[in-house]
């Protein structure tokens, strides 16, 4: 246990706390969190939004989902590492947690070796909210957050997300306790 | 009119959101997540783009229904909550009018769309103008776009019209008329009987 310990990067240890810069413009009647325009939806509209990415399989419905999360959310932490100047990996990890919890998007922990790693979300937006609309099912659906920790991934190491594949191997939308994925790159 | 929009607006504004310590947002009976507006465009113009002209407006539907639950859903939870009795409850001569121009105020305040209603024919028809929302951000578009504004309008004019919550869904249709993102001045929203 000492020695994968050892290898392994995690936010434990880092002590950085996720600073939200929450604004309303009173002229656009927008809410921006740290310079990007944000917008609070429900469960039905993830749930949806998934399942329609779910139903075009023939044009990789999921693959688009996962691309548009991670595109998003890897920008909006590679803004914040560099506005912030945060260049430590456990503190880029602990940040991409937190922001995690903050979006509503459940909550994550990461662990990183040389060449994988593992994401466990032990509350999940989306899979919980689809378990609240429409119950249970027996496969993954978590594109979002497929493409989230991809995007994080990228953030932190200040790499292509594409150099990255996520899977998820473990779901709380099919019973589990906890969702799980693997990172492999 | 009863309600005074600007103070509706200004009121629920102020309203700051953040996950728990589950990372979760449970809000108006549903979860919510606030996620940058950029990510649903995204989705919604790659999905677009990936269904072509054969199943593009299969698409756009779907997108649009997307948003009528979350309108019909959340819509609900808010007019029922606390905050919107609090602020828009005591505003409240006429229901479900006065229920309807208020909701437009909280759909404002939220940063969904600066939005409000232009005519309303009781149970039958009304109009909706937006002036700002982040769905005319979507790159590239050079048709309508503003799919969750047609949803939950049609939507709010279920719960206003429809039967009793959650039986009155789908009662209504929504056409989008006008656009900024195809140049016009403002978005306009037509609601009629489905």
């Amino acid at each position: 246990m000492t020695t994968t310990t050892k290898t392994m990067q995690t936010s434990q240890g880092s002590k950085i706390q996720f600073q939200p810069n929450q604004q309303f413009d009173g002229k656009k009647m927008r809410h921006y969190v740290n310079g990007q325009t944000s917008v609070l939806h429900c469960h039905h509209y993830a749930s949806l939004f998934s399942q329609l990415a779910d139903d075009a399989q023939d044009f990789q419905g999921p693959k688009l989902l996962a691309d548009a999360s991670c595109e998003t959310f890897g920008q909006v932490l590679c803004d914040y590492f560099k506005k912030n100047n945060v260049t430590d990996t456990c503190d880029r990890i602990a940040i991409a947690e937190q922001y995690c919890v903050f979006s509503g998007m459940g909550e994550i922990q990461f662990q990183f070796g040389p060449n994988s790693g593992t994401a466990v979300m032990s509350h999940c937006h989306v899979d919980e909210g689809w378990v609240k609309k429409w119950g249970q099912r027996d496969k993954p659906v978590n594109f979002i957050g497929q493409g989230f920790i991809q995007g994080c991934w990228g953030a932190i190491f200040d790499r292509q997300p594409s150099e990255c594949k996520v899977e998820e191997t473990q779901s709380i939308v099919c019973g589990a306790g906890t969702s799980q994925f693997t990172i492999n790159w | 009119m009863a309600i005074d929009r600007n103070k509706v607006i200004n009121d629920l504004s102020k309203l700051k959101v953040s996950g728990n310590s589950e990372g979760l947002i449970p809000a108006f009976g549903v979860l919510v997540n606030q996620f940058p507006a950029d990510f649903w465009n995204s989705f919604s113009k790659k999905i677009l783009d990936a269904a072509g002209d054969d199943l593009h407006d299969a698409a756009e539907t779907l997108l649009e229904n997307a948003a009528g639950e979350c309108g019909y859903h959340t819509g609900y939870g808010i007019i029922t909550s606390e905050e919107f009795n609090s602020v828009v409850g005591p505003m409240i001569e006429e229901k479900p009018e006065d229920v309807l121009h208020g909701a437009y105020g909280v759909f404002t305040a939220w940063g969904w769309a600066n939005s409000e209603i232009t005519e309303l024919v009781p149970g039958e028809k009304m109009v909706v103008r937006a002036y700002d929302y982040y769905e005319s951000d979507m790159p590239g578009t050079k048709s309508h776009c503003a799919y969750m504004i047609k949803g939950v309008s049609r939507a709010f004019m279920d719960l206003a019209y429809g039967d009793a919550y959650p039986n009155g869904h789908g009662k209504f249709k929504c056409e989008q008329t006008k656009g900024l993102e195809t140049g016009d001045k403002f978005a306009e929203f037509v609601v009629t009987k489905a």
